[in-house]
């Protein structure tokens, strides 16, 4: 489709803009080392606020939604209030919304590293970021409950978000076939979920972070904090000069035009390059976007 | 992400008004900062296999290292394995008698701290 905007070309990305996406990898990859840091696992007390599966052998701090479903699969036998859980997931969603899923979760890392490999994308309805609440309420919450409550322990239970998780077959479930196959005893990992993994890595050549739009139930959960969260995006009518550069600059499909704290937003700040909109941190807007462009 | 991307005409009349307050945010990471210090002195109503109550940490530990054990998974005692068979019918009749009037455990799930068996899912 040809831009109809007459001087979209014209607009040229901003200083910050230009730093903030060169930073961005890098970050990623430094908390690559927090998440992966194999003297920490005396923090998988802990839960994390990044979608990174404890069973892998470097895993430092819990997996959250892991912890959320057992806490769901130990309901029946004991009624426990995750404390630290929602604690940690409130307070990282209310400073800074899905900032986390934008610049430190190392499965959206892989997943933006493989999307650079092809070029051309698939663009996918916003409405299938609902999908995410489908999971987060059905998959991680009610059924290990249900399950639970028929006397099944979590670790025993045939369907749930942990054996179907591709996060987890990729970072556990590999690393201990591949260290099986070593010894001689065969690949361990089913090959259903093998086969959940191989078709999100090549899902994530042609979609632009496919689990994360679609499916991924911890990016569901903090997005919703977008609306509140401390740090947030801010728009500025007197620098936008309609040139949409915001809009062609989102991976995640946000039509940043009409409104950026949205929950389809992971914060990744590429929309930032314009100018027009930036980031803030606890600065109360004093007026609305359309109340200052009057 | 370096291209451009075409996209239809910005109109600015669809523009969202999006305020954005200090307080939701502030309250909430509050909120969630006590949430924390909370849980990291809260004791579970789930026992350890010393019988102590867990700690949190301990119980969100036990979920990722196979630490998580439920009474109706115990498996029960092994049977007696002796050499003269005599002994064996009586020993073996005994502990089928103490099985049998053996009370359950008062406990529906514990917290093994000393597990590290890798999540099997």
């Amino acid at each position: 489709m040809e831009c109809a905007v007459p001087h979209c070309q014209q607009r040229e990305p901003t200083v910050l803009g230009r730093k903030l996406a060169r930073f961005r990898p890098w970050v990623q990859t430094g908390f690559l080392a927090v998440w992966l840091a194999p003297l920490g696992r005396w923090l998988h007390g802990i839960p994390g606020c990044v979608f990174h599966c404890y069973s892998c052998p470097l895993s430092s701090f819990a997996c959250p939604v892991g912890v959320a479903a057992n806490y769901a699969a130990l309901l029946p036998a004991a009624f426990e209030v995750p404390y630290l859980l929602i604690g940690v997931l409130l307070a990282v969603g209310a400073l800074g919304g899905a900032l986390v899923c934008g610049w430190a979760c190392p499965f959206g890392f892989l997943q933006d590293l493989l999307g650079k490999i092809v070029p051309r994308k698939i663009s996918l309805p916003g409405w299938l970021g609902y999908t995410r609440y489908v999971v987060l309420v059905g998959l991680v919450l009610l059924l290990p409950m249900v399950l639970g409550f028929k006397g099944i322990p979590f670790e025993k239970q045939v369907v749930s978000i942990c054996r179907l998780c591709p996060a987890g077959a990729l970072e556990a479930g590999v690393p201990y076939s591949v260290q099986s196959v070593l010894a001689g005893h065969g690949w361990v990992m089913s090959w259903f979920k093998t086969g959940i993994l191989v078709s999100f890595l090549a899902a994530a050549l042609v979609i632009h972070r496919p689990w994360c739009r679609i499916f991924c139930p911890l990016g569901g959960f903090l997005a919703l904090c977008n609306r509140f969260s401390l740090f947030h995006l801010r728009f500025n009518p007197k620098e936008c000069v309609e040139c949409n550069l915001c809009r062609s600059r989102c991976s995640m499909g946000v039509k940043v035009d009409q409104a950026v704290n949205v929950p389809g937003c992971i914060r990744c700040l590429e929309c930032t390059t314009c100018g027009a909109i930036e980031p803030c941190f606890a600065r109360p807007q004093k007026s609305t976007a359309r109340e200052q462009s009057v | 992400m370096s291209q451009r991307v075409p996209q239809p005409p910005v109109n600015p009349a669809l523009r969202d008004l999006e305020r954005h307050d200090f307080w939701p945010g502030f309250v909430a990471a509050l909120a969630g900062v006590v949430l924390v210090l909370c849980g990291a002195r809260h004791l579970t109503g789930v026992d350890t296999v010393d019988g102590s109550a867990a700690q949190e940490s301990q119980l969100i530990k036990a979920f990722s290292s196979g630490g998580l054990q439920y009474a109706s998974e115990l498996p029960a005692p092994a049977p007696p394995s002796l050499d003269d068979p005599a002994a064996q019918a009586e020993a073996l009749d005994r502990w089928t008698r103490q099985q049998a009037n053996a009370a359950p455990p008062n406990w529906t799930v514990r917290v093994d701290t000393d597990a590290k068996t890798p999540c099997p899912t």
